[in-house]
């Protein structure tokens, strides 16, 4: 091992949704290499562990090494020439990074998704037919006395949720953290979260919606007409019991997962979710919030969100945003095979994706952007390599409650970033549109006035 | 006077053509018509680029060729007549005010979302959302009619506030949810949680459902407004049997999470 390290305070970690901002990093500069990370979980210890820099050129073209500046023009030509250009993923980068696509996306009058499509999609469709009752995790802390799990399993997926924020944390009003708070775990099957719950209940699969739309029903005060335990699995003693603890709480929270958003019935079960949340506010303080996953999914969100007005599956075809999931969703793009060009950043939706949208995927231009290998810079024209962000990159990244964190980088990495890369490509795009333009008209996409 | 707008060939990008209702073009020389805007993708093209234009421009347009690809054709329309003659892409009749649209195969999604007026029929299948509302927006169409023939999926009638949907096969989940008021009719399979959030309305499901434990069983009985109903939908060529013309049919109220005023009606068998 060399002797030359160093340590970098207050690292943050992206690899979930947690974004836990605490780390001490201790990193070999002659190796280039992360050798400790203070205060990571397993998983963000695997993370900060594994990353190391490879060998690789920085931009390939059908494969072959190329310019950095030869990839920028071929694929800015790409994405200029098409007619139904999209643009996914998004979630594994900076807002910086973000930004620069969203540019991009609008001015090739592209389609422009992230992630979120894929995992709370159905919750950002909720929060807008619903309405959020929303917090930050801070306040889970100090005031949180009842803390509800929903389809989801922090344990394995955010091992520093309870810890940090929700379960044994200890706070202004919670000072004797886990013994001040009643926890509950709902999920279809006993995961390891179920150990840190003081009550787990066990319901059939796919029953989500069912159940809370009977919670909702007792929190109204009016009857259920049907056998509940038949249909739910849940006995109604114990939803009882959960109404009272529910409506009795000073302070309740209940926390979703996948569980509820991935499984039949969709942007409704979270729906059925936010409403509780929303009735319970009769009675006392509720608030509801997705569990997020990937690091900066929900800097995604708040980007798209506040450069277009919608968080995911915009359309800007028309020049203007539009946002319908299901019409301008990446799987959807993909799979009516809609698309005619695709740039995926920071993701790999050949590796996860449904055979018809991955099969289009193979049939069209596609630009890819990440620190790694993977399926999808593997089966693309332009594939560049970037600098991992938060370990080799700064920049701002949301945690899963909406606040923003700005990162810290642990050591410099030959790849240029994401943003850079994107900028460059802005400009080159900004460049041929200009050209294209015929006298007369108004953009490159419109027919001229007189025609 | 029957315009004739035939398809080129299938587009590799969807295509948006608004411009298409009788109130646009009607009036307009052919010549004119072949150099309306269409996007083509994300560039507008001259709509010859898309479909050869012939005939005479009049109350009908007569549309050919596989447009599944083609979306919005006939939205905000109020007069005249569209016959589409093989598949139409989403957004068929959006917010449509008046008028006929007939669709010879099947649809895609979002048939008729927020229409006010007029009626929609569908020979084959359609897609997701018919007669809904818009993703943000609580109230879905208020006045019209939507015929499917075939099958429909998830969500017909989300938010609906008036009007008449019938869906002559199977129908996917949440059918009628969020409902205001209106009919919906389905004579095939019913998906799951089939009005759930109703305030208001009336569903009819011919085959027996899963009705979601938040409506309470009501009772037994002949509404007489349901025969009228019905003869209606079998001149409209939808499969009616004497046997539900004369049936007496079991009510369930809901949803009681909200409003609890909807209703669902399905023949005792
Ligand atoms: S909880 Fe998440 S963000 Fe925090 S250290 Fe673990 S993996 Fe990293």
């Amino acid at each position: 091992m060399s002797e030359n390290l160093r340590v970098v305070e207050n690292a943050t970690c992206t690899f979930c949704g947690c974004v836990c901002d605490d780390m001490i990093l201790t990193v070999d500069d002659t190796q280039k290499r992360i050798v400790k990370a203070k205060n990571a979980c397993v998983l963000g210890r695997a993370w900060f562990a594994e990353h190391t820099i490879e060998e690789a050129p920085a931009a390939l073209m059908e494969g072959k090494p190329a310019t950095i500046d030869a990839a920028v023009a071929e694929a800015a030509r790409i994405l200029v020439e098409a007619r139904f250009p999209i643009a996914y993923g998004l979630s594994d980068t900076t807002c910086e990074a973000q930004r620069q696509a969203v540019a991009i996306m609008d001015m090739v009058r592209g389609n422009i998704d992230t992630t979120t499509s894929v995992c709370h999609g159905p919750s950002g469709i909720a929060f807008q037919g619903v309405g959020e009752s929303t917090m930050t995790l801070g306040e889970v802390k100090n005031r949180a006395d009842l803390v509800i799990y929903w389809g989801g399993n922090p344990a394995e997926s955010h091992p520093r949720h309870f810890g940090r924020y929700a379960v044994t944390a200890k706070g202004m009003f919670t000072p004797n953290g886990k013994k001040d708070r009643t926890v509950v775990v709902i999920d279809v099957r006993r995961t390891p979260s179920v150990p840190a719950a003081n009550i787990f209940v066990q319901l059939k699969p796919g029953k989500d919606f069912e159940l809370l739309w009977a919670l909702r029903v007792r929190v109204k005060g009016r009857p259920i007409h049907a056998d509940i335990e038949e249909i739910t699995g849940v006995p109604p003693a114990t939803i009882e019991d959960l109404v009272q603890r529910m409506k009795g709480c000073r302070y309740g929270v209940l926390f979703f997962g996948m569980g509820l958003t991935m499984t039949r019935g969709r942007h409704f079960n979270s729906g059925a979710l936010l409403a509780l949340a929303t009735d319970l506010n009769e009675f006392t303080h509720f608030v509801a919030k997705p569990v997020r996953g990937h690091g900066n999914v929900t800097g995604a969100d708040n980007v798209m969100s506040w450069q277009t007005g919608y968080p995911f599956g915009v359309n800007f075809s028309r020049g203007y945003p539009r946002f319908n999931p299901g019409e301008f969703t990446t799987v959807d793009t993909l799979a009516r095979g809609d698309a005619d060009a695709a740039m995926i950043i920071a993701s790999d939706p050949a590796s996860n994706f449904p055979r018809e949208a991955t099969a289009h995927l193979r049939r069209i231009p596609v630009i890819s952007l990440d620190p790694k290998a993977t399926l999808t810079s593997g089966l693309a024209r332009v594939a560049f390599r970037t600098a991992t962000y938060g370990i080799n990159t700064g920049g701002t990244v949301y945690r899963m409650d909406d606040v923003p964190i700005t990162m810290r980088k642990a050591f410099d990495s030959p790849f240029p970033d994401d943003e850079s890369i994107l900028k460059a490509i802005r400009e080159k795009v900004r460049e041929l549109l200009l050209a294209r333009t015929p006298h007369g008209a108004r953009s490159a996409f419109e027919l001229p006035l007189t025609a | 006077m029957t315009l004739r707008l035939e398809l080129r060939a299938a587009p590799e990008v969807p295509v948006e053509a608004d411009c298409i209702t009788p109130d646009r073009l009607r009036q307009l020389p052919i010549a004119e018509i072949e150099r309306l805007p269409v996007f083509y993708g994300n560039r507008q093209v001259p709509l010859a680029e898309v479909f050869t234009v012939s005939g005479a421009p009049g109350e009908t347009i007569q549309l050919r060729g596989d447009m599944s690809r083609v979306k919005h054709i006939g939205a905000t329309m109020s007069c005249g007549q569209i016959h589409i003659d093989g598949h139409a892409g989403a957004h068929l009749g959006a917010e449509m005010l008046g008028g006929t649209i007939v669709v010879s195969g099947n649809a895609g999604d979002w048939v008729g979302p927020e229409m006010r007026g007029g009626r929609i029929v569908i020979r084959g299948s359609a897609g997701h959302l018919a007669g809904s509302a818009y993703r943000g927006a609580a109230v879905g169409m208020t006045g019209g009619e939507i015929i499917i023939h075939g099958a429909a999926r998830n969500e017909a009638g989300h938010g609906m506030r008036g009007g008449l949907i019938a869906i002559g096969g199977s129908c996917g989940d949440f059918a009628g949810v969020n409902m205001l008021a209106g009919t919906v009719t389905i004579f095939g399979a019913a998906g799951i949680r089939t009005g759930a959030g109703m305030k208001r309305g009336t569903i009819i499901a011919m085959q027996p459902l899963e009705v979601l434990p938040t409506f309470a069983y009501a009772c037994e009985y002949r509404p007489s407004f349901l025969p009228l109903y019905l003869l209606h939908l079998r001149r409209l060529g939808l499969p009616v049997t004497d046997g539900q013309l004369s049936a007496s049919y079991r009510r369930w109220c809901g949803d009681a999470v909200e409003l609890n005023r909807g209703e669902i009606l399905s023949p005792s068998i």
